[in-house]
Order: C-alpha cells, then structure tokens, then sequence
C-alpha cells in the first residue's frame, strides 16, 4: 500500500525543509523525502555567509528577507542556527575592484540596500585588522553569520514539530503521474502525492528529468577551511567583490574560510575532493586581507557540491508542463536564501502568488 | 617543486633504514620528519645542550641511533626536520609544511615511515592530570629527562609496558603495579617456541623482568585500570579483572594510590597518508587495528607507494629496521639501479623477527573491546569534552552515522583531528549495530593531516590562480 500524501517534498536541505515548515505550520500534511540523512549535504557543508552585499542584485529582496527568517528561527522559535548579525565588509584590493565596489554598491542602492563606504583611516579604525592591500570596503549591517553544522538538526525538529514527516535514506528512483496524483518510488518506499516540490541542490537536474524536464544544473564543489580556535581577531563577515573570499570567526574563536574555490569531484560519482593548488590561493586570498591569519593553524578542509542553474539564479516556481509540481532549488548562496525560498514556495502553493516579485527565477526560463 | 627518487615520510628507525639502504644504492632521497631531531619515538633523545647527569639507562640505544643519523649527512640525501607532509595531492607529491622551507616534493617513488599513536581507550577519569599515556612519558623520560610523578601505576596492554616501567624504576619512581590486561603468565608457556626465534629481544625482556622484579613491581595480568580517581590530579588508580571477551569483574576492584598513571593500550599505525591516498587498508585487531596492505616488497595498493614500520602494521624496532631496508631495495629494484636477487640480506631477518612477532602479538592478545571501561559520563573526546552519554543522546535524536554524530556533537573536530575518538566512536558504533569495528565507516581524511600554520601556504612559487570573470556564474569542475 502506498503512503498517501498530501504534498511531498523531495530534499531535506535548507530549501526541502524551510519549504515544509511553512507548509506544515499553515496545516498541510507534509513528507520530505531525503536520499540520505537530512542536512546532510550542501547545507550542512556550506560556510553558513548571511551576507546580503554579495549576493546578486535579483535576489537582493529574498537574500534580505532570509536573513529575516533566520534571525527568527533562531530568536523565536529557539532554533539553534548560531546566528550572529555582526555586519560585514565586502573588500577590493585593486584599483579595478574598487570600481567594481563602487558600482555594486551604486546598484544596490537603487534597489534599497545601503551601504558604507569605507577607506583610509575609517576602514582601519573599523578593521584593525585587515592588511595593507585591502584598499576600500562597503559594510552591509545586514551581513550576518549562523553555524550551519548545529542548524540543521534544530530546523529539522522543527520541521517534525509542525506536524511534517522525515524520511531519510529513501533515494527517489521514480515519479510517475497518475489520475493527477504522483507516485514517487524511494528507497523502498511508495508514496502517492498530489502535489510534489522537488528541492533537491545539486541533484535537483536527476530528479526533473524523472518527470521529463530538462533544466541546466551544474555541481560545483566548494572547498572551505577551518582553523583551531585562536583569540578574538575578525568581529565582521568578510567577503570580496571579486567572489573569491568568505571569512569570519566563530564565538569559539575558530575561523572559517571559503570564497567558492573549486575542490575535484563529480556529482555522479558521489566525489568530492579538496584540490590542492586552489585551497592554497584560496588561504593566500585570506592572508591577503587578515595577515595575521598566518600565524593560526588550519585544521580541517572538506569540499561540498552546490547546485547551480546555468544563469545562477535560483530555480524557482512551477515546474513547466507537470501540473502539480513545484521546484525549489540552486540558488547561488541558496543556504543563505532557504528561509525567505521557503516561505514563498509555501505561498505560491497556499495562495497562488508570491509576496516578493519571484519571475525572474521562473524554470520556465530554460524551457 | 624539488625533485628527487625517493621521498621518505619520517626519520624513526624504518625511515633511516630506508635512508641508509637508497643513498647507499645511489638513490637521491628526500627525508621528511615532523621532529626536530632524529630517530622517531624509539631513538628519541635530549636536545643540544641538555647534559645528563652520569649514564642514562638508554645510552646504548642513543648511540645505535646516532649511527643510523649519520646517513642525514649523505651527500645524496637531503634531510628536512620539523617539517609535516599535511597532502599528497598524488601518490608521488608530498605537500610539506615546513616554514620557510614549505613547499612540494616530487618523487619516483614513496616510503611512508610515519610510526604509530597511542591507541586511546577512554575510562573515567582518563583526562585527569597524572594520567599520561606510555608513548608520551617515553618521550619526556627519553627526549627531556623529566620525570613525570613520584609513585606510577602502569596499566594497559602490552610489551610496552614492561620497558615504561623499567625506565621509571630506573629514573627513582616508585612503581607500584604493571597493570596487564592479558592473561599473559597462562599463555606464556604456549608461546615460548616463537618467542625465542629472536633471542636478543628476548633476552631484553627478561631484563626489564628482572629490573622490576628486583624492585619488588607486581605485575597484575588480566587486570585492567577502571578509573583514576582524584579532584584536580589523579591520586588512585581503580583496577578490576578484565577477561578476554572484555567483560570486567568490579565487585574485585581495588584501589592503589599513584600521583602518575601510566596508560598503553598499545599503539596503532598513523594510517593517515595511506588513507588520503586510497591505499587498501584491513583491520588487524592484533596490529593495531587499521594496518596497511602491502606486497611482498611492502608496497601498497597504490603503485610505487610503500610503507615500511609500525606505520603500516605494529612489529616494534627490529621489524621496522628490515622492513626498511627492505622497501629501500623494492624501490631501487624498481628504478633499476639494483638487480633481482642482489641485497637480500634482509629478509631472513625479517622472517625471523616476524615469527617473533606472531608469538609476541598471541602472547598480548588483548581483551575483544574495553567498551566496558566507557561508562556515560566518560569523556570520548577530550578536544570538544564529549561524553559517551552526550553521543547516546544525539543518537537517540537520530544521529546514526559517525559522519551525523560528528556533526551532532563536533566530537572529531578538534585539534586532534579525531586521533583520540575516532577508534572509540567506532568501537561504540560497531556495538550497537552488533558488529565490529572493522565494519564501521569512518569519515573521509581530508588534508591538513596535521594541523600546520597557514603561513607556510604562502611559500611555494604559484602561478597565479585562474579567477571566474563573474564570481556569481558555476566555477565549473576541475
């Protein structure tokens, strides 16, 4: 006998699951299915960057109301995200890249986000700490952090407390439609859904294509760095206009470093491996900007995927040609965007419309 | 990127044998060794400048070592200490971080001589000041001269025990037990026939027998240490039976006041470079537990990698000086500067002392699991101070795997980098999927395999990087 649903959710990642708590508390039955454990992939890997100034000018209003959902879950609803609104520094260490600031920060304005110009005496009085070549920073107050190693198991108890049901370790093999439903065959399970919302990162292409449709997703892998616990030095989230530097340092005094370098792997055959060269610029990036990181210790470094549509914008909407259906998915910085995704997902399926204007990331682009 | 034959991964006794036979055979060799000084945990000595007051009772061993050092100053070796290989971006590329020397090595071969770790078995009370493992009183009884407590208790598994409580009788401690967890007077006498194929090893034993017999140390086999006991240091050792299948007798318990608790579980092989590097590894619970597999000529899956000493597979010194020279020759064999059947010496030296090791490993043969030992509040990772109650926790909210327990509790993500817990966290798992350890899937290796400053990542000339035109598109796949 097949489990009977009212929506399925394919994914338990910060898209599946911000997606399934906003169902569930508006009182849909709700089953998120997840191939292995939940949050136990990109949004777990990720170097949890709330920064809202990085973030691409079409998704500036979901990245702001996000940071929003995040501060909620964990003020709120007490959900153990680590969020810390610190406000960041977005860096230029060149004469073209403070043009390139310049004009983000011009563009940004115009759609509401303000932000600081920072150079000379004020940047040092601001950030002591940040070396001779950073010539310029913006600061967003928005900028915030959060822990997504202690996030996800809060977010998914919460999930489970708003009357939603987890299913781990169930791949899903098949999805056929059926007299308007869909039967979904994972991991041994049947489930029969009227309605399915596939937010599934890096394999949401896999998944589409099981319903026919072709959408353009590629698996980055990201590598990151974390260092032993040192004394307090970084009190912001430092990012780079050129994209090539995440960094902040933990209450615990540990700090994380990222920036999209690129690792070795493939998504088919579940690899995902740091590359040496690369994890060295991207160590001597952060030098660059904090030189007093040399001194610290790197102990860890690990590579995760992260879903990405051809245009990097995310996948969001009804899924062309299959009535019913819904994808959520490969946002660039989309642990960042789940929340305010998710919540939007909920209203485009509870009322039809989306309170933030969400066309531009319609997959019936690529159709 | 320097260039060398062969690149060799520790300068303990299996290192330096290696050393000693490639520069011998025209071999250009880079040594890389993580210390300041040579000759590993067994030839660990005081640093310049120390003077010892009169004849230490390791003076012999010091100037065996002294002669094997004497290969660093070959012309055709180069010998880079306090440096750690932290990647091996391929089988034949060390990442070495060294300070200003940091950078990469590229060689035609590798022998990996790394040694081995302390195997943690975790008890009440094992994170107390005073309590000290085996390996690391060695090395400030050997490498500093202190003495670390005035009254010991030593209590584990292992031949290692009887040399720990020798030295410390023979520094002016007062010992007042070896604590052996294996029945070893019962199996003795089954033994002796393979024990005696090395008589020199042998006839050491014995004297360290001798050494505390004579200062009255009882040895207690088939007892374990329960707990240390104490407020701000250990000031009681708690033993009990242990049988062979683990289970401990606590209504026999007794109590022994020490300022210094030695413990040695035995040791375990520094898998780590085999494992970053794919190399086929199997569970040897009488070697240590991860051992590395490897040919005949100690190669490992991966081709012109080999591993020679207790990094591979727990034999002690003797073994690890043949397995060496041997593994030398293997490579110069394969680089065609020694022909087949030529430099063999060895090998009726490594067969010998291999039968000794079987006899001496059967001997010692340890209880199956000391899970018994790690009662709920014991602390499985001292880094992050998780208790074994805290893991029960998180695996009743569904945390299964070790990679989700991980993440659950941060256990493993300390400075140790999950050398101390990992071997535990496997233990627990294997428990209650009701297998065994060698069942578990432990989580990926990934580089630095120790920690290192990040500032030696700014040495090495780089061309510079390939930067994404527009850092919002995919990078695309390396």
């Amino acid at each position: 006998m097949p489990r009977r649903v009212e929506i399925a959710v394919i994914g338990a990642g910060v898209a599946g699951l911000c997606t399934a708590l906003f169902l569930a508390r508006a009182g849909r039955e709700v089953l998120v299915i997840e191939r292995g454990a939940a949050w136990g992939e990109s949004s777990g890997a990720n170097a949890g960057t709330l920064s809202l100034q990085i973030k691409r000018n079409e998704v500036l209003q979901v990245s702001r109301r996000a940071i929003e959902l995040w501060r909620d879950f964990q003020e709120i609803d007490g959900i153990e995200v680590g969020f810390e609104q610190i406000g960041g520094l977005r860096v230029a260490t060149s004469e073209r890249e403070v043009a390139m600031l310049r004009r983000s920060q011009g563009e940004q304005a115009a759609l509401g986000v303000e932000t600081e110009w920072l150079d000379g005496n004020r940047l040092r009085d601001m950030a002591p700490w940040l070396g001779p070549d950073v010539r310029a920073a913006t600061f967003c107050g928005w900028d915030s952090m959060s822990v997504p190693l202690t996030g996800g198991p809060g977010l998914a108890r919460a999930v489970e407390r708003a009357g939603a049901v987890l299913l781990a370790d169930s791949n899903v093999v098949s999805i056929r439609q059926d007299g308007g439903r869909f039967r979904i065959g994972a991991g041994g399970n049947s489930i029969e859904a009227e309605r399915l919302v596939i937010a599934a990162g890096a394999w949401t292409g896999q998944v589409c294509a099981m319903l026919g449709v072709d959408l353009p997703v590629a698996a980055d892998v990201n590598m990151l760095t974390i260092t032993e616990p040192a004394p307090h030095l970084i009190d912001r989230v430092i990012t780079h206009i050129g994209g090539i530097l995440s960094l902040k340092q933990y209450p615990n005094g540990t700090c994380l470093i990222g920036g999209g370098w690129q690792g070795r792997g493939e998504l088919a055959a579940g690899t995902r491996e740091t590359e040496h060269v690369s994890l060295m610029h991207n160590l001597r990036v952060a030098m660059q900007v904090v030189p007093d990181l040399a001194k610290l210790r790197m102990v860890r470094s690990w590579a995760g995927y992260e879903g990405v549509a051809a245009d990097a914008l995310p996948l969001f909407g009804a899924l062309p040609g299959v009535a019913g259906a819904y994808v959520n998915a490969c946002a660039r910085g989309g642990y960042h965007q789940g929340p305010a995704l998710g919540e939007e997902m909920a209203r485009l399926m509870l009322e039809g419309r989306t309170g933030l204007d969400m066309r531009a990331f319609d997959p019936r682009r690529f159709a | 990127m320097k260039t060398c034959d062969l690149a060799i991964v520790g300068a303990g006794p299996a290192g330096l044998a290696a050393a000693t036979e490639a520069a011998e055979l025209g071999l250009d060799v880079v040594v890389v060794d993580e210390n300041a000084r040579p000759g590993g945990q067994y030839f660990r000595h005081p640093p310049a400048g120390f003077r010892p007051v009169g004849e230490t009772p390791w003076e012999k061993d010091i100037r065996r070592g002294q002669s094997l050092f004497a290969v660093l100053g070959h012309p055709r070796v180069t010998y880079l200490p306090d440096a750690v290989v932290w990647d091996m971006p391929e089988p034949s590329v060390l990442a070495v971080a060294a300070g200003p020397r940091s950078g990469r090595v590229q060689a035609r071969a590798v022998i990996l001589a790394p040694g081995a770790q302390d195997r943690p078995v975790p008890f009440p009370g094992w994170t107390l000041p005073g309590v000290i493992s085996a390996g690391g009183v060695q090395n400030l009884l050997k490498g500093q001269r202190i003495v670390p407590g005035t009254r010991a208790v030593v209590a584990g598994n292992g031949p290692l025990l009887l040399l720990v409580g020798a030295n410390l009788v023979r520094a002016g401690v007062k010992v007042a037990a070896i604590i052996e967890a294996a029945p070893i007077w019962r199996r003795l006498p089954a033994e002796l026939v393979r024990l005696v194929a090395a008589p020199p090893i042998l006839a050491q034993a014995l004297r360290y027998r001798a050494i505390l017999a004579h200062a009255g140390v009882p040895i207690l086999a088939g007892w374990t240490a329960v707990e240390a006991s104490g407020s701000q240091a250990v000031d009681q050792a708690i033993i009990a039976p242990i049988d062979e299948t683990g289970v401990v007798d606590r209504a026999r318990r007794r109590r022994i006041d020490c300022d210094l608790l030695v413990t040695g579980f035995g040791i375990s092989p520094a898998v780590e470079l085999p494992r970053l590097l794919g190399a086929r590894l199997r569970y040897d619970a009488l070697r240590g537990g991860w051992t590395v597999e490897r040919s005949a000529d100690f190669e490992t899956s991966v081709a012109n990698l080999f591993v020679a000493g207790d990094g591979a597979a727990i034999g002690g010194v003797e073994l690890a000086l043949a397995e060496g020279h041997l593994a030398a020759q293997a490579v110069a064999r394969r680089l065609g500067r020694l022909h087949a059947g030529e430099g063999s010496t060895w090998e009726a030296r490594w067969t010998r002392l291999d039968r000794f090791r079987r006899g001496l490993e059967s001997l010692y043969r340890p209880p199956r699991s000391y899970r018994a030992l790690i009662t709920p509040e014991t602390i499985v990772c001292r880094c992050e101070d998780v208790t074994r109650a805290e893991i029960e926790r998180r695996r009743g909210e569904g945390a299964a795997s070790a990679v989700q327990l991980k993440a659950a509790t941060r256990m493993t993500m300390g400075r140790c980098q999950g050398r101390n817990c990992l071997p535990t966290l496997a233990t627990l798992l294997a428990d209650w999927a009701g297998t065994e350890a060698s069942a578990i899937a432990m989580p990926r290796p990934r580089p630095p395999i120790r920690p290192i400053p990040i500032g030696d990542l700014a040495v090495e000339d780089l061309p510079p990087p390939d930067l994404p035109a527009d850092p919002h598109l995919p990078r695309g796949r390396r």
